[in-house]
């Protein structure tokens, strides 16, 4: 081969290399053995009933399940890649919402699951409120279109407090919104920072829309999460949240440190029982059972019937799935109340099981939480969700304004600014 | 290849001159391969390059022109990106620390690094022993060893606000007043990240410049103390002149780092608060791996490189005139 001669063959391996870049992914052949992905701890109230669903499923279909265990955070960053390829699974947990589900099933990387929600009765296992993150538009947009996952436990935001601290220094459980302050402020009298809180991650941005849902209706959230029609950021709901926040950070409520805390360092905070109070989801309540040294116990936010929460992470069978009958049996048999009740007994929060299943008596009140947040029609989603960035950003404000750099008009203007520029086309615009 | 033979054809001589070589059987057709087979050498490593940095970089390119996501097959979208990047005010925020991060991680090193090069050889080196100037120097070098995400992990804790080490031993000596919320304050935050950079980049100055003061004729010294020049003097005169090329190279190699620095930021601070420590290549990978805007992180990415690009070249145009200038002389 000549000196030309490689040189061309070199061009041509990068021009083909960078044509294959675009090609798309065949659908795999049958192969009789269900490949699954999750990202639940072996652990975990999810792992601990996925495992027992694998026996089952094994021996009921004869098939075999080839699980691989990822990380969130592997799955998160790489599952458009994978599912965009040949090596896909034929069934794996996927984050629910707009920015995730929603991209993969609008590019067309989910496959629809329509057919089987009406074969199995799937829509008539879950409640509606459930069903939102399970559906989506060709926009990718959540709560209508096509079914392209299926949520098997549930998962909400709710206040856990250290029983032992209150009992310690008189505080009460509250039961109105002035009684949480009422509460904090004991607290504070007694140089106690009343809640653990983390602006570097998630804690303090779902405070901080629990405020504005205790000034919200449904309708608002609908046009927060679906676009139903533009925010107002200069409104009530988010300028009620903002300058809560703000006060209660003046008030010593919240540390302005937690700008530079991580979520992990919230929940370890009330875990050594350095801060009486956290707000934060339910799938913090196995590890508090584990790892809290201290009584404790919970109960949702007070004087609203609206709560961050959803459906927890979805099914999701790709489209280039070579058993997608087998992935879709698999999916019923984790949906059957004897899996469910083994989820609620480890510390879960199952959406199909019947309470008489449930053998341990410290999860019901979890599921009772969750029943009621059901039957009001309370779960409100995440503040996040909206746009693919938002979370950051809304990270970013709240930590303007807890170390004082943002005024809350600033931050409102900033949110404002940042959640109307991600919004996809067809949403039309807030009005920040 | 036509067009090339007919030009070398062109400029051959009508009459081969009677010295002249001739061309012989093994030659090659393409003039700047004739007789020179050492490029045969190179063309493992030029296929490399292709697949490894050219072709990335045309498909980076290309993507700063698409709005592609991903996933499915990118859409041209022209000049789209390249519009929102400069009205962008967190990319142009992001350069703006660029700007801090070279001061951290460039000038700072460089002149901490060239004082303590030249005190451990000239110094510690001749007083207490070589031994002594080599473990120091060594001891500079470790964090530069420690993969920086890892270092970056440690100092935040250190940093906490709560029961974070630093605070911890200020309050310990009675200095509880300086405690701070190191990383998670803007008046601090970027200023905490620079003190990291400074540690974890002045052994890589102090490494290359006691290498290159290792080739100055100790002569040079001796005659400038026999003349009564002082440390300074000498320092001046013969150390700073004659270790100009290391400097540039540091200079020019440590300007690209910390032009695309990532690590510690992303370890650190995560680009806040409210974006206060956030760099381009974090924005970059934000916007590719976080919010699945790949033509977007595509364009801002290709524009890091067109600056580090650019940075190069008047470095090493800075350089050869200097060279020149020193020739002349």
């Amino acid at each position: 081969m000549n000196a030309r001669r490689l040189i061309a063959t070199t061009g041509i391996a990068a021009l083909g290399i960078a044509a294959l870049a675009g090609c798309g992914p065949a659908e795999q052949e049958s192969d009789g053995v269900l490949t699954l992905w999750h990202y639940e701890g072996e652990n975990s109230a999810m792992g601990i009933a996925w495992n027992r669903a694998i026996e089952i499923f094994e021996e009921e279909t004869g098939a075999t399940v080839a699980f691989e265990e990822r990380s969130f955070e592997q799955i998160r960053q790489t599952a458009s890649q994978v599912l965009n390829s040949d090596e896909a699974p034929d069934l794996l947990e996927y984050n629910k919402g707009n920015a995730t589900a929603g991209l993969l099933a609008s590019q067309g990387l989910l496959a629809p699951l329509d057919d089987a929600v009406a074969e199995y009765g799937w829509d008539e296992t879950l409640a509606s409120s459930l069903q939102t993150t399970a559906r989506y538009d060709e926009d990718g947009v959540m709560g209508s279109g096509s079914w392209y996952g299926v949520p098997t436990y549930g998962e909400y935001v709710q206040f856990y407090y250290n029983a032992e601290m209150f009992d310690e220094y008189g505080v009460e459980v509250p039961t109105t919104l002035d009684e949480l302050e009422d509460a904090m402020q004991a607290f504070v009298d007694e140089g106690i920072t009343p809640l653990a809180e983390a602006a570097a991650e998630y804690p303090l941005g779902q405070l901080w829309y629990q405020l504005a849902l205790t000034q919200a209706d449904r309708q608002w959230v609908d046009d927060y999460q679906v676009y139903d029609n533009p925010v107002d950021f200069a409104g009530t709901e988010v300028t009620y949240a903002t300058d809560t926040v703000a006060d209660w950070v003046e008030s010593g409520y919240i540390s302005s440190d937690a700008t530079g805390l991580a979520a992990e360092d919230a929940g370890t905070g009330f875990i050594n029982g350095t801060y009486p109070m956290f707000f934060s989801g339910s799938w913090w309540y196995g590890r508090f059972l584990d790892e809290a040294q201290h009584d404790w116990s919970t109960f949702l936010f007070p004087e609203t019937e609206m709560s961050p929460g959803s459906s927890g992470n979805l099914w999701v069978i790709p489209t280039t799935s070579g058993d997608p009958e087998l992935a879709q049996e698999f999916i019923d048999i984790t949906l059957r109340p004897e899996i469910q009740a083994i989820m609620g007994d480890n510390g879960g929060v199952p959406v199909a099981a019947s309470p008489d299943d449930l053998t341990n008596d410290s999860s019901v009140e979890l599921i009772e939480n969750f029943n009621t947040l059901l039957d009001q029609d309370g779960l409100a989603f995440y503040p996040d969700w909206p746009t693919p960035t938002f979370y950051d950003e809304l990270n970013a404000g709240l930590q303007g304004l807890l170390n004082g750099s943002l005024s809350p008009q600033q931050m409102n203007e900033q949110i404002g600014s940042d959640y109307e520029a991600g919004l996809p086309a067809s949403a039309g615009s807030s009005t920040p | 290849m036509t067009l090339i033979e007919s030009r070398a054809d062109a400029t051959r001589p009508a009459v081969a001159p009677p010295t002249g070589r001739r061309r012989g059987r093994g030659d090659s057709l393409v003039p700047f391969l004739s007789g020179r087979s050492y490029w045969w050498y190179l063309l493992p490593g030029f296929a490399l390059l292709t697949l490894i940095i050219l072709v990335p970089l045309v498909w980076n390119i290309y993507l700063s022109f698409t709005d592609y996501r991903g996933i499915i097959a990118p859409q041209w979208s022209g000049l789209d990106n390249w519009v929102t990047l400069f009205h962008d005010e967190r990319f142009w925020l992001s350069f703006r620390n660029s700007v801090a991060m070279i001061l951290a991680m460039v000038i700072a090193p460089t002149v901490i690094g060239l004082l303590v090069a030249a005190a451990l050889f000239d110094v510690i080196g001749r007083k207490f022993g070589a031994k002594l100037a080599a473990f120091l120097r060594a001891t500079y070098y470790l964090p530069q060893i420690l993969p920086s995400v890892i270092a970056a992990i440690v100092i935040g804790w250190i940093l906490r606000p709560e029961n974070g080490a630093l605070n911890t031993i200020l309050q310990a000596v009675g200095l509880g007043q300086f405690a701070s919320n190191w990383l998670g304050a803007p008046d601090t935050a970027l200023v905490s990240l620079m003190v990291v950079l400074v540690w974890i980049q002045v052994g890589y100055p102090v490494v290359i410049f006691m290498a290159a003061l290792e080739r100055v004729d100790p002569e040079l010294y001796e005659a400038a103390e026999i003349d009564g020049a002082g440390w300074l003097r000498r320092f001046a005169a013969i150390t700073m002149p004659m270790i100009r090329p290391e400097m540039f190279v540091v200079a020019l190699t440590c300007t690209i780092a910390a032009l695309k620095v990532f690590g510690p930021v992303y370890a650190l601070t995560g680009g806040g608060p409210n974006f206060a420590t956030i760099v381009p290549s974090y924005y970059s990978y934000s916007q590719f791996f976080q919010n699945q805007q790949v033509g977007y992180g595509a364009t801002i990415a290709t524009a890091l490189t067109v600056v580090i690009m650019l940075v190069s070249i008047v470095f090493v145009w800075a350089q050869n005139r200097a060279e020149r200038k020193e020739r002349e002389r």
